[in-house]
């Protein structure tokens, strides 16, 4: 580090002097003096070097003219195309012709007797450098300044802030654009100034990442960190800053999943509770028609790849009705030719429904095959956007989730202002009561079951983007839904939507600690030790005996 | 002697104040009919008296100290206060002498109870129908064995949720019998019933409910008199 | 009360369901054809697979009783009992890897797999037979226990009751299918060599196994026969159709279904001991949901509330799985559903209706 300072102090020296002969013009608009320039191109192997050197240091602040200019003849240094007579430059087309162009004037000048540029190891490497800044920042194309960034990275210590950050900012390719900040952020941490590291660390503490924080603690192996009490305090408490950051950010993303899986919960049990609220029945087959809903998903992803394959990435929308309809039917279908008849044997419909499940399960899976279902997803569902630290709020999770929401409304509107859930409220609080006063409860009782039926294939659709898609499927959520409706309460939806909040973020958030295994457990012990407290769930129906 | 005292008692469903306050005592010796239109608290009232719905507040005191309000149905039951429900609950796999067996209690002594359940069988008129199951009688032939069952344990109070409800005139009239002769001094009847000239034929005094509250105590005559129970129980 | 409007409440006023309540010639003949079996087994000493397929059938066939004690008697339908069988199968299967590891130095499969020098400390004494049974059997009614006692004193009935359970029963699986569980993980537990010190697979040993199993069945229906029979049994009954009643008449009823729920729950970890040793391993998938769901579809199809439809049930339902899950592996599951189906709609007694064929579902209901 000491050696290196030493010889970083002998180059600013040198610089200082290089300035003095080639700097005309005021700090603030800086104009390369290109007859100076293309003279000490021309002069021994230290003038060639520092030349070099001084281009890349002003390059920040130097015209894009001048820096378009310049990279021709280091570029030609480079390629062996530069020659000179005494010491003026001449830039030829190809190594050897007789024939270029002088540097300065650009006129055609011939090249006969003129000598090869000198070109020693280190001052190739310099002349690499300053090629690579200039290309960065004046080449038209995105190929020429993806390779100057990769040659200015290499010697990194050598290029100055302002021309990373002038890259940067006048960059129009977005990936480019990051790279150019990574390095940068990296220039500066590795910075000789101590100043300039840590007001990079300081940057880098700004941004928080578990990548960000990598990069912090990888500097605590640095001499300085030893050394320099000053750098060791910047350094630690920008990794405190970081640390709590992206432990912020981690606790944010779990909330976000569990939020997502929390989704998909809500909208397979608000079927469950609804039907179990005014049938008595617990539909084992939930979980089979969540997966008849992906499935149908997958049938309308199918159709219009062949039909319209430039809508195909509207499928997961046009899902939606398909979905619903599809599961609802089969619901309708389920209750007619089985349900019906079990209605006072609410533990037989378990088994019937049971059957049911497992005879939707085999059929898929002969129809399917057993293997997972391939999603192409959609611009609207890949993706997030990074929101703080690690945590990114990624569109898939965010399309469950306001799906879960818009079935919330979509039930609630269903429940509250149709005739149907009036219907349905009126059979859940008194069956015998409303079928004396003219309500056809067995017609409510089928629609009320298509229509919770339909909301697990919607669910169906929502995870698609997310969880694998098989003929198994169902039995992942079944009894995760079984707890949320037990813990809601029967037949209402608000419980429910608590509840599946509940029993999604206890989920998630005991996982990362103790594992998916402990959550199940003590999510249900959870809801045993609350049922003791609460028998009738977190939101009772009233009902008479 | 009061065998029964009601204190202010509250049972509130959601928002719906099912009994509001209510306070009422019951002699022993007395059959004491409990009338008022669907929804006045007739049910809950017996509910919270047997230990099924739990009372927001208020007490309920069987003879001298007992809080009922304070123990389970099994208990309550075991105390000496019965119940018939509203429908016929007979349970329908057992046969008849098996229902009255039950309804004799566990800790019923074997002598006392074959005795009791001879007894209880008589009374309801059911000796010829003893080894049928329950489930196979007629509908008042339920009515009847459920108040034998009420009746084998031997009861201090008696509670009976409209036990004429869907019997012919003929079964009516035969229940009025039934329910005078279970009445003895150390014992209290509760008869909850919509029909009017049943409980003018059983009930010693009425107290007629209304959204929870006692609207009216007395003689039944009075009761058809009074303006206010006329305006309410007549729907005017 | 029309069937059109029935309810939930209605349950209470519908007809009576048919049940076997007293030594009838059903059970008793059942027992006598049970000890006759063993006897032709112990005399004749047929293929020793059939001898063997025989034993298994007995064990489960005890498992089902042992659910339909529940079910049928006292309306509480499990769809987690698979979690008894399995604790008195893994603590058999303890007992059996012990056992080996003590007499051939042959260290268990499971200390193999997690690369242990030693048991983990809850094997202790896993050697002795009577210790494993006890303890098998002490588990699964203190596990019964626990759950029963937070269920029924929270009132916690019905179809809440059987999906809790069947939750538990998946919660145990997930747990079971961890590897560092010390109880083998994903693979279970299996090879086991030795029984008593007599060799697993010898004709004789698999004999002996199979006519304890049938035995043990005989003196489980005898028992259950005269629990159901007598005092208890009434109340039973009383509490599956009206709990609330049952309790107005001053019974105790969480006392009494905590009762028969350990009771079945020890029968239950019988049966597992029992099976174990006959198929030579165990593993998660016992705990499946789905193997808790088919005991149910066995007392169905036998018949619930019948003890000796219990056993028919179990004997025929998983004879015809042995056999089709070989011939039609693919038509199993739909073969299946078809017969629950069938038995749900059309026989509500189970196969005992096959007799009197007529569709009582459609004039009247069954109680649950």
């Amino acid at each position: 580090m000491f050696s290196g300072s030493v010889r970083t102090d002998m180059k600013v020296a040198i610089g200082a002097i290089l300035a003095v002969f080639l700097w005309t013009g005021t700090a603030s608009a800086d104009v390369l003096d290109r007859g100076a320039f293309a003279a000490a191109l021309c002069g021994d192997a230290a003038s060639l070097g520092s030349a070099a050197e001084a281009v890349t240091r002003r390059a920040a602040d130097l015209s894009r003219d001048d820096l378009a200019w310049a990279a021709q003849p280091l570029r030609g240094i480079l390629e062996r195309r530069l020659v000179c007579l005494g010491t003026s430059a001449v830039l030829l087309d190809r190594p050897g012709a007789g024939e270029g162009r002088s540097v300065v004037s650009g006129d055609p000048q011939p090249a006969a007797g003129a000598r090869a540029s000198v070109l020693g190891l280190r001052q190739r490497a310099l002349v690499e450098t300053a090629d690579g800044v200039l290309a960065l920042l004046a080449a038209p194309q995105v190929e020429a300044r993806a390779a100057g960034l990769w040659a200015a990275e290499r010697r990194i210590a050598a290029v100055p802030d302002g021309v990373f950050a002038r890259a940067e900012a006048a960059e129009t390719d977005a990936g480019l654009k990051a790279a150019i900040a990574r390095v940068a952020e990296a220039a500066a941490l590795s910075s000789p100034d101590p100043q300039r590291r840590l007001a990079a660390i300081d940057r880098v503490a700004g941004a928080p990442s578990s990548n960000a924080l990598s990069r912090l603690s990888a500097l605590k192996a640095d001499a300085a960190y030893a050394a320099d009490p000053a750098f060791r305090a910047a350094l630690d408490a920008g990794i405190a800053q970081v640390e709590r950051a992206v432990a912020v950010g981690n606790g944010l993303a779990i909330l976000y999943n569990g939020l997502s899986f929390a989704s998909i919960l809500f909208m397979a049990a608000a079927g469950l509770a609804i039907i179990f609220g005014l049938m008595g029945v617990i539909n084992l087959a939930q979980g089979e028609f969540i997966m008849i809903g992906a499935y149908a998903t997958y049938g309308v992803q199918e159709a219009l790849r062949l039909i319209a394959p430039a809508w195909l990435d509207l499928y997961l929308i046009l899902a939606i009705p398909v979905a619903f309809l599809a599961t609802a039917l089969v619901g309708i279908a389920i209750e007619a030719l089985v349900l019906r008849h079990l209605y006072r044997r609410p533990l037989m419909s378990l088994l019937a429904t049971w059957a049911v499940s497992l005879f939707l399960i085999n059929l898929v899976r002969v129809a399917f095959g057993t293997r997972n279902l391939q999603f192409t997803m959609p611009s609207y569902v890949s993706g997030g956007i990074a929101l703080y630290a690690d945590f990114v709020v990624t569109w898939n999770r965010l399309f469950a989730i306001g799906f879960a929401a818009g079935t919330l409304v979509l039930t609630l509107l269903v429940l509250r202002a149709t005739p149907l859930g009036l219907n349905i409220r009126a059979v859940t609080q008194n069956r015998d009561m409303a079928g004396c006063l003219g309500i056809p409860t067995r017609q409510v009782d089928r629609l009320a079951f298509g229509f919770g039926s339909g909301l697990a294939g919607l669910a169906g659709v929502a995870l698609a983007p997310i969880y694998s898609v098989n003929p198994q499927m169902g039995a992942t959520f079944i009894i995760d839904s079984f707890m949320v409706v037990v813990l809601g309460g029967v037949g209402t939806v608000v419980g429910t939507l608590i509840a599946a909040l509940g029993v999604g973020q206890i989920n998630v958030l005991i996982e990362p600690f103790y594992g998916a295994v402990a959550a199940k457990v003590i999510v249900l012990v959870g809801i045993i030790l609350f049922l003791q407290w609460r028998p009738e769930g977190l939101v009772a129906a009233r009902r008479r005996r | 002697m009061s065998a029964l005292v009601v204190e202010s008692l509250s049972v509130v469903f959601g928002g719906f104040r099912a009994l509001d306050d209510l306070s009422l005592a019951i002699d022993a010796g007395e059959i004491r009919g409990v009338i008022g239109p669907n929804g006045a608290g007739k049910t809950t009232l017996l509910d919270v008296i047997s230990g099924i719905t739990r009372a927001r507040s208020g007490r309920v005191t069987l003879g001298e100290a007992i809080d009922l309000t304070r123990s389970s149905e099994a208990e309550i039951a075991r105390a000496g206060v019965r119940r018939k429900f509203q429908r016929p609950s007979v349970f329908p796999a057992l046969s008849v002498r098996e229902n009255l067996e039950i309804g004799c209690g566990a800790g019923c002594p074997p002598a006392e109870r074959s005795r009791r359940i001879v007894e209880a069988l008589t009374i309801a008129g059911l000796e010829s129908q003893a080894d049928r199951l329950a489930g196979l009688l007629a509908h008042g032939e339920k009515q009847w064995l459920e108040i034998a069952m009420v009746l084998a344990s031997d009861p201090r109070v008696i509670l009976l949720d409209e036990p004429v409800a869907g019997l012919s005139d003929e079964e009516t009239e035969r229940t009025v019998g039934l329910i005078r002769g279970l009445r003895r001094p150390d014992r209290a009847i509760v008869v909850v019933e919509h029909d009017m000239a049943f409980v003018e034929a059983v009930a010693d005094r009425v107290t007629v409910l209304h959204e929870g509250r006692t609207l009216y105590e007395g003689a039944m005559a009075g009761a058809r008199a009074a303006p206010r129970v006329i305006e309410v129980y007549l729907g005017r | 009360m029309n069937a059109v409007t029935g309810s939930l409440a209605a349950t209470r006023a519908a007809a009576p369901m048919p049940v076997q309540r007293r030594y009838d010639a059903g059970l008793l003949g059942l027992v006598a054809a049970l000890v006759g079996v063993a006897l032709i087994l112990g005399l004749a000493k047929p293929e020793t697979y059939l001898v063997n397929a025989i034993g298994q059938l007995a064990a489960l066939a005890i498992l089902a009783v042992s659910l339909d004690l529940v079910w049928g008697y006292l309306g509480i339908l499990s769809l987690g009992h698979g979690l008894f069988f399995a604790i008195g199968g893994y603590v058999c299967a303890m007992h059996l890897s012990a056992h080996a590891y003590a007499v051939t130095g042959t260290a268990p499969d499971v200390m193999q797999f997690m690369g242990w020098a030693s048991l983990p400390f809850y094997w202790t004494g896993m050697t002795s037979a009577p210790y494993a049974l006890v303890l098998a059997i002490a588990l699964a009614v203190l596990v019964a226990f626990l759950f029963g006692w937070a269920s029924f004193r929270s009132r916690v009935n019905g179809v809440y009751f059987s999906i809790i359970s069947q939750a538990l029963v998946y919660v145990a699986m997930l747990l079971m299918f961890r590897n560092d569980t010390g109880f083998g993980g994903n693979n279970g537990m299996t090879s086991f060599t030795l029984l008593f010190g007599f060799a697993m697979g010898a004709p004789g040993t698999v004999l002996t196994l199979t006519i304890v199993t049938i035995l043990a069945l005989a003196a489980v229906l005898i028992g259950c026969g005269r629990l159901v029979a007598s005092g208890i049994g009434r109340q039973m009954l009383a509490c599956r159709d009206d709990e609330t009643r049952l309790r107005t008449l001053g019974y105790g009823t969480t006392a009494l279904k905590l009762k028969i729920w350990c009771l079945s729950a020890a029968i239950a970890a019988l049966a597992g001991i029992l099976y174990v040793p006959q198929v030579g391993i165990i593993n998660p998938r016992v705990l499946a949901p789905d193997l808790s769901l088919e005991i149910a579809v066995w007392v169905a199809i036998g018949g619930m509330g019948r003890l000796s439809g219990a056993v028919i049930g179990a004997v025929l339902v998983n004879a015809l799985k042995f056999w089709l899950t070989a011939a039609m592996p693919e038509a199993w599951p739909f073969i299946l559903s078809g017969l629950v189906l069938l038995v749900v709609l059309v026989l509500p007694n189970g196969l005992l209706d096959l007799g009197r064929l007529k569709p009582t579902w459609l004039s009247r209901g069954m109680p649950r």
